[in-house]
């Protein structure tokens, strides 16, 4: 499915949507499992809704395709963080400092 | 946005941070991972016999991260009542409770291990290096000193210790079941509390820069400690060399982020 209301400003195309299911990460209150999932190293593909928490290296995922300059939360870590893209075009999340 | 349930990256930071701090977030975190656990690991864990060098070097190291949980604790508890806010308060609540599980499971590993006076037996054992490391901590305790106290307890101490848990469960996966399950235990616990140290800095760095050069001498004066320390417990677990500079490579990378050089 497709949200029109929130479009992808890079492409002007609408952000892509994605069901989240439960990967079995159990250091969240049951509720917020689905959006976090282990990291499985340097050669594990993060999908276009997920990026990595740079404090604590959990996957965080969203239900929507991420933009740089969106806000996500890591639970596990209880870190805010913003997502950018990195040097090498990957989308990467640092943390908020306001 | 209703039809795939609530995006929990939509809350606002506020209505975030006050979940995130509070006693029930953890009680509803913990739940997950600790609710089947005796002392730390499931009662049919099995219990894996060590030739008696592998056992002696793990004895050394648990003393080690013994007294690294009994500094976390003092420290976390001693800063409540410096703590800025009522969120930061109650998660330091839980991070002591956290700290005191994580002394009393390794203590319990030990006696497992056939020490019959553990006490002691940290006492003789645990490096000289984190017992000074300890004397700093609780001065900065003392002196109410919070970005200080914060620094070296949450970054510093936590960052190497979650970084040192996380090489030596990967060893023990195979050869020390019961051990490796108390650890990634531990792991999870950590998270939270290297969470805390670099959001809690990160934000009054980004306020006042001349706090990142005031927490870069506590970082010239502790590191030698700290990293000594961690070296001598890597050796005793037998880790590979390039693991442990993976080690030092995550701690590293959480001073970096904060700008602390």
């Amino acid at each position: 499915m497709k949200d029109l209301a929130l479009k992808n400003d890079e492409t002007a195309a609408p952000r892509a949507r994605f069901e989240l299911d439960d990967r079995g990460f159990d250091e969240v209150p049951k509720k917020y499992r689905k959006f976090y999932r282990r990291w499985d190293g340097p050669d594990d593909t993060l999908a276009p809704n997920e990026v990595l928490c740079p404090v604590c290296k959990i996957v965080i995922r969203s239900h929507r395709e991420l933009l740089p300059g969106d806000r996500v939360y890591c639970m596990a870590c209880m870190s805010r963080l913003t997502v950018v893209r990195g040097k090498a075009g990957r989308l990467e999340a640092v943390l908020e400092l306001g | 946005m209703e039809e795939h349930g609530p995006n929990l990256h939509d809350l606002d930071p506020e209505t975030f941070c006050d979940y995130v701090h509070s006693f029930q977030f953890w009680f509803d975190a913990v739940q997950g991972y600790l609710e089947d656990r005796s002392y730390g690991h499931r009662s049919d864990t099995p219990t894996k016999e060590l030739d008696e060098k592998s056992r002696d070097n793990l004895i050394t190291v648990l003393c080690n991260y013994c007294v690294g949980e009994t500094m976390a604790l003092e420290g976390a508890g001693g800063l409540i009542r410096v703590a800025p806010n009522r969120a930061t308060k109650i998660f330091l609540s839980t991070q002591a409770v956290d700290e005191g599980r994580h002394l009393e499971i390794l203590e319990r590993r030990l006696t497992e291990l056939g020490v019959p006076r553990v006490g002691e037996e940290i006492e003789r054992r645990a490096s000289p290096k984190l017992f000074e490391f300890h004397r700093h901590l609780l001065a900065y305790v003392d002196a109410g000193d919070w970005n200080k106290a914060i620094f070296a307890q949450n970054v510093i101490l936590e960052s190497m210790e979650f970084a040192s848990f996380y090489t030596h469960s990967v060893h023990t996966l195979e050869t020390d079941p019961k051990t490796h399950e108390l650890l990634v235990g531990i792991i999870k616990d950590e998270r939270r509390h290297i969470g805390f140290g670099q959001n809690e800095l990160a934000r009054r760095i980004a306020a006042d820069a001349s706090l990142a050069r005031e927490l870069a001498q506590v970082r010239k004066d502790l590191d030698p400690l700290v990293f000594h320390a961690f070296d001598e417990v890597m050796e005793k677990t037998g880790a590979p060399r390039d693991r442990r500079t993976d080690t030092g490579r995550a701690y590293l990378q959480a001073v970096e982020r904060l700008g602390i050089e």
